[in-house]
């Protein structure tokens, strides 16, 4: 019987099967509770009797025991109610047994004679079929119990996974607007002063640019080379942008293409360093990007010039650098909870932001 | 003459490209559709030599357009595209190459050389036009100008050549020199055996490659020996390695 999403949704019941193989060892204890007395008289038969009248109620009553925990029935009623149940099933079987050993021995006429019947016989041994029965229940109810409790422990850390997803989600779509509407507003100019070819230019850089962060979108963590890839896309448009007054230059050490990093984790530290470095400045300014392995951590350092203290943009500017760095580091913490770092400042006169985190080369599964 | 066609179901793309294609003098407009439907019927009765086809089009797609056709009407094609995922089945469809939207100027020029040296050789097939001269000797050298000096700089010191707008920026060592030239014209005059074009913007020296990383797009990134990074589209990938694997 699979269980179904929709009806899984309040109660996660174990397969059919699986109370029942639980309660296999029971049947097991009935014939070992029997050898003593096997070839005693009819005593082979009644534990014959026994076992298979076992076999045959479990099926029902598991049936019976879903159905009342489906409809989310108190555990105590549920209780009551699988306890007449199988003390009506084992006074059944006893019946039954009874009835049998009266054919046996050929007296089943007398038997149901009137005032023959011995009732006291009727209930003494009723106990044993029916105390099977309610260990069984009681398994079951374990069986059962243990499934939902795992279906809560896989729905919560779904729940928290989802969590991780939306909150990256968000923090990356942050950093996009401004640098579009940047962008088209150059776009805009270019074409008021007709210079045609150039903003053709400019929407093809910004196409692949955004082609780009689309690939990207699959998951949080790409390739270093992915996240080169789209730096240089966007660097692109940066260049068409700011012409000769963008020095660049990039250092990537040996064997860390294929590192696993988070999606756009350089990009605005790039962006960062070229809206508040490199643009203000009327003299070109460098920009450095070096890349390198440190054992098991993967060193990135951006640096750049700064713009002259007259041309220092203005205070609010600054509160938006904070939180493009801030965005980085968060989302850092949230990936590699106390394995990265990222520290930001000026120093001889640049900025120099330092990130560190580990060094994989394969993705981790996540936690 | 090339006989072209334009298809896109959108009207200010189409007149993008006509505009574009103005420039060029030994091309003729024969046809333009806006819908896959006239197109294949179009493209049946006047069969041009080249066609620009829009790939995302409602109803009929570009490449319905071209698998309907038969191979032997089938125009070589130049597919323009927002967002591609379709490679694999474009190139068995006679496609020459495919541009994205928004649509570079130099891409464009350059998917329509391509198409224009595959028309040649099928016309070379039919003996037509004598065997275009191939240059007997590579670039060995670039001239700077500096001021109202000249250098010149050796091509063996050059590890690879960026693009800056229309000019292209030579990188030796720690240094950078500009070319008044584009990209498109110095790839065709330098050695194919040493430099291989790798991307719109660059150029590399292929013994200066010493790390190459697949992207999930199909593009790639190379490493060099001085650490650069360089964009490798996959226009280009095939060419890049088989002149890596001949080099090798």
């Amino acid at each position: 019987m699979p269980m179904t999403p929709a009806r899984a949704g309040r109660h996660a019941l174990p397969p059919f099967w699986l109370p029942v193989l639980a309660g296999l060892p029971l049947g097991v204890c009935l014939l070992v509770m029997a050898m003593p007395i096997l070839g005693h008289g009819n005593a082979t038969l009644a534990r014959t009797l026994y076992l298979s009248a076992f076999v045959l109620w479990v099926l029902p009553l598991t049936a019976l025991q879903r159905w009342l925990w489906r409809r989310g029935m108190a555990v105590w009623r549920i209780a009551l109610v699988l306890l007449l149940t199988t003390y009506a099933m084992a006074l059944a079987t006893r019946l039954l047994s009874v009835a049998l050993q009266a054919a046996a021995s050929g007296s089943l006429a007398r038997l149901f004679a009137p005032g023959t019947l011995d009732v006291g016989l009727l209930f003494r041994g009723l106990e044993g079929a029916w105390l099977v029965l309610v260990a069984y229940c009681a398994v079951h109810a374990v069986v059962t119990y243990y499934a939902e409790l795992r279906h809560e422990q896989a729905r919560h850390l779904e729940a928290r996974a989802l969590a991780r997803d939306a909150e990256l989600r968000a923090l990356r779509y942050q950093l996009q607007p401004h640098f579009l509407f940047n962008t088209l507003n150059a776009v805009s100019a270019l074409v008021a002063e007709e210079r045609g070819p150039e903003a053709r230019q400019m929407l093809a850089r910004l196409g692949d640019f955004l082609r780009a962060v689309l690939d990207a979108r699959a998951g949080h963590e790409v390739t270093l080379a992915e996240e080169i890839a789209m730096t240089e896309a966007y660097l692109e448009v940066e260049k068409a942008r700011l012409g000769r007054r963008l020095l660049l230059s990039w250092h990537v050490g040996d064997g860390v293409l294929g590192a696993h990093v988070p999606g756009l984790l350089l990009q605005p530290l790039v962006e960062n360093a070229i809206r508040h470095g490199i643009a203000p400045r009327s003299a070109p300014g460098r920009l450095d990007i070096r890349i390198a392995r440190d054992g098991t951590q993967l060193d990135i350092r951006i640096d750049n010039d700064l713009p002259a203290p007259g041309e220092a943009p203005p205070q609010s500017e600054d509160a938006r650098t904070a939180v493009g760095l801030d965005n980085v580091r968060g989302r850092l913490a949230r990936l590699y909870p106390d394995r990265a770092g990222l520290q930001a400042g000026i120093d001889a006169g640049r900025y120099r932001v330092r990130l560190t985190l580990p060094l994989r080369t394969a993705p981790e599964p996540a936690t | 003459m090339i006989r072209v066609c334009v298809v896109d179901d959108e009207p200010l793309a189409r007149r993008g490209v006509l505009s574009l294609l103005a420039a060029f003098d030994d091309l003729q407009v024969v046809g333009e559709y806006e819908d896959g439907t006239t197109a294949l019927a179009g493209l049946q009765a006047q069969p041009p030599d080249l066609v620009f086809m829009d790939v995302q089009m409602p109803g009929m797609t570009g490449l319905d357009v071209l698998a309907a056709l038969s191979p032997q009407q089938r125009p070589l094609a130049i597919l323009l595209t927002a967002h591609d995922s379709f490679a694999v089945r474009a190139f068995a469809l006679n496609a020459v190459d495919y541009l994205l939207k928004p649509v570079d100027d130099a891409r464009f020029a350059e998917a329509l050389a391509r198409a224009r040296q595959l028309l040649r050789l099928r016309d070379l097939d039919t003996a037509r036009t004598p065997p275009t001269a191939t240059p007997a000797r590579h670039l060995e050298k670039f001239s700077v100008r500096i001021g109202h000096r000249t250098l010149f700089i050796r091509a063996a010191s050059v590890a690879w050549i960026g693009a800056d707008g229309d000019y292209a920026v030579l990188h030796v060592g720690e240094r950078t020199y500009i070319v008044r030239e584009s990209l498109h014209q110095l790839a065709a005059q330098l050695d194919p055996a040493r430099f291989v074009r790798v991307h719109r913007s660059s150029i590399v020296r292929l013994d200066q490659v010493a790390e190459l990383q697949p992207l999930t797009n199909r593009d790639a990134v190379l490493r060099l020996h001085d650490g650069t990074p360089v964009r490798v589209s996959r226009t280009y990938i095939d060419a890049l390695l088989s002149a890596l694997h001949a080099g090798g």
